[in-house]
């Protein structure tokens, strides 16, 4: 029966090619790689920031040092270091298999993962040196946009040329790689170019809100579920449960999700009616989740033992349980009357990192344990290394989104309570203390999958010769 | 696939027209009468110009997919709509065997 699918399957050259003509491994080990040196960047900044914030930076007074800078560092790093390294390590594999061809050119994809590391780099260098520009979550230097829009185009060349191949009925991950593309492209051009050049004041401000909602909605999520579509009925050996039930969540993210971003300004000089319209697309957007959701959890249903047994599906699963409980989140900061109490608060910290890592970062370190022992064709070096990788990730992510969001609450009452500002600090104090600790836990994974990950490698080295 | 009996087909039919006009109502009057806040807004104040940058995106950026999902139906991509999940495994199944029988040998 299935053979039958792919003979009459008209997308499907007529020879098949092989793995090797089709994937180029090394370059998706690479970008695994610089994924993951970033991630320690990263992470890095996030400490510095948070030491400051209970008073105990090690390195005060030192301006390359300053956690200002460190906490952009922390971020951009986050954001164009680890997620799209690792989005675009991903995709050099899905994008071949999914559509039998390889990507436009492999000099190309050469040329973009050197540009890429060019691009974060600089950044990172030009926001330590104090030249970020003045735009949330698009402080890359002015000079550096230009640069990396152009990477985003042949990044979409590149992977389109495949896709664009394809006939007939396409696979739901390839839908949303396309419009993720697309969206990207657009939407970091509309955040570093229109607020900068083309306008001001709350104009600017509004396009501020769409793209630090649309960097998440329309680059990461996408990327995210369109790779998730295709892990998860691999590992799980069964098809996705309702093929069309993903087309559903696809087009609503297309239609509902673009006009949410204002919702990260309610109660600001913009126009009511455009805060209800992002309140209410967002509404919209919970109900495409929810669809997402039942989808992959009727996949998982009557195999639920492979949440246990199988380490890559866990850390699907309990991205995806952490997403559900970010869109939970959602539901109560997108009403104006919760908004007023959370604003400027920890709770939107600990939602930022719910979301960020507990999610999309943990369904990126899924797909690392399981592709690493297949681009290195050998087993992971301990089982057990991996498993503590796991724990710290996803237990250190709890903690510390339980403690921002609660601590956000208190700092919120405070507020309401007309207590000074030095007060909030002051109560905020055992909830930032509780961060690093919690940080520090899941750091302390990453080192283990790092030593982990040597220690593989070298395996695999001693086996080739 | 066999179709349902023709009473059934007619129920169905009449469930989906009385929920498509209880749906499709109001949401049509509330949109329309939003279009014409909205006109209201960019006439009536100095600085109500600006409401229409953000707007102007969306659309800008909706209309593209609308224009791809009238694309895609017109090429037939939903057509079968169950069956990209299938194929997708068997390409998967067919590529990890080759790459098994190269390593073997
Ligand atoms: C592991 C140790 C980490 C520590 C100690 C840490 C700490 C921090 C601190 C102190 C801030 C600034 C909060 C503020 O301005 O009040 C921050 C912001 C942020 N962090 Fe981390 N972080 C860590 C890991 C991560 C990871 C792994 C990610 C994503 C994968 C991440 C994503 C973010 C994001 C998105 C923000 C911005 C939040 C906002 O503006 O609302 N962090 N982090």
């Amino acid at each position: 029966m299935a053979d039958e699918n792919s003979k009459t399957d008209e997308s499907t050259p007529a020879t098949l090619p092989t793995h090797e003509e089709l994937v180029d491994e090394r370059l998706v080990a690479w970008y695994f790689l610089a994924a993951l040196a970033y991630l320690f960047i990263s992470m890095s900044g996030g400490f510095l920031m948070a030491f400051q914030l209970i008073k105990h930076n090690p390195l005060n007074g030192i301006e390359i040092f300053s956690p200002g800078r460190w906490r952009m560092v922390h971020t951009n790093a986050i954001a164009y270091g680890f997620l799209a390294n690792a989005f675009l390590g991903m995709l050099h594999w899905v994008i071949p298999r999914l559509t039998l061809r390889p990507v436009l050119d492999r000099r190309l994809s050469l040329f973009i993962f050197c540009a890429w590391q060019f691009v974060v780099v600089a950044t990172a260098v030009g926001l330590l040196l104090g030249q970020a520009q003045g735009l949330e979550w698009g402080e890359t230097p002015v000079w550096i946009d230009p640069v990396a829009q152009l990477g985003l185009l042949l990044v979409a060349i590149n992977f389109m040329a495949p896709i664009m191949k394809q006939k007939g009925p396409m696979y739901v991950t390839l839908w949303y790689f396309v419009a993720a593309f697309i969206w990207t492209f657009l939407t970091y051009a509309m955040g570093n170019f229109v607020p900068e050049y083309f306008v001001s004041g709350s104009s600017a401000g509004a396009v501020g809100g769409l793209f630090i909602h649309d960097l998440v909605g329309l680059f990461v999520t996408p990327l995210g579920w369109g790779m998730m579509y295709y892990f998860v009925p691999i590992l799980l050996k069964k098809p996705i449960w309702s093929h069309g039930l993903s087309l559903v969540g696809f087009w609503g993210l297309a239609f509902f999700y673009p006009l949410q971003g204002i919702h990260h300004f309610l109660y600001t000089p913009i126009p009511m009616f455009l805060q209800y319209g992002a309140i209410m697309s967002t509404i919209a957007v919970e109900l495409v989740v929810l669809t997402v959701v039942i989808n992959f959890f009727g996949t998982l249903w009557g195999d639920g033992r492979q949440f246990w047994d199988n380490l890559p599906i866990r850390w699907f699963y309990t991205g995806m349980v952490y997403y559900f409980l970010t869109c939970l989140q959602c539901s109560l900061q997108v009403t104006l009357t919760f908004q007023a109490l959370i604003h400027f608060t920890d709770w939107v910290v600990g939602h930022a990192h719910l979301v960020m890592f507990g999610v999309f970062s943990m369904w990126l370190l899924g797909v690392m344990t399981y592709l690493f022992p297949r681009l290195l064709k050998q087993e992971w070096y301990s089982q057990t290394l991996c498993e503590w990788h796991y724990w710290l990730s996803a237990g250190g992510m709890l903690v510390m989104a339980s403690d921002l969001i609660l601590g956000g609450l208190f700092q919120g009452w405070s507020w309401a309570a007309l207590q000074p500002w030095d007060a909030s600090v002051e109560i905020s104090q055992p909830f930032w203390a509780v961060r690093v600790v919690s940080g520090l836990a899941i750091f302390g994974g990453q080192l283990a999958f790092v030593y982990n990950l040597y220690k593989t490698w070298q395996l695999s080295r001693v086996r080739l010769s | 696939m066999t179709s349902p009996p023709a009473n059934r087909q007619r129920t169905m039919f009449i469930v989906t027209a009385v929920l498509a006009v209880l749906i499709l109502v109001p949401s049509g009057v509330g949109f329309v009468n939003k279009l014409f806040e909205f006109y209201g807004v960019i006439k009536g104040e100095a600085s109500g110009a600006f409401a229409f940058t953000p707007v102007v995106n969306y659309l800008l950026a909706s209309m593209g997919f609308l224009c791809l999902m009238l694309w895609a139906i017109g090429h037939g991509m939903f057509h079968d709509i169950e069956r990209p999940k299938q194929t997708m495994l068997e390409t998967e199944r067919m590529l990890d065997e080759q790459r098994a029988t190269e390593v073997d040998s």
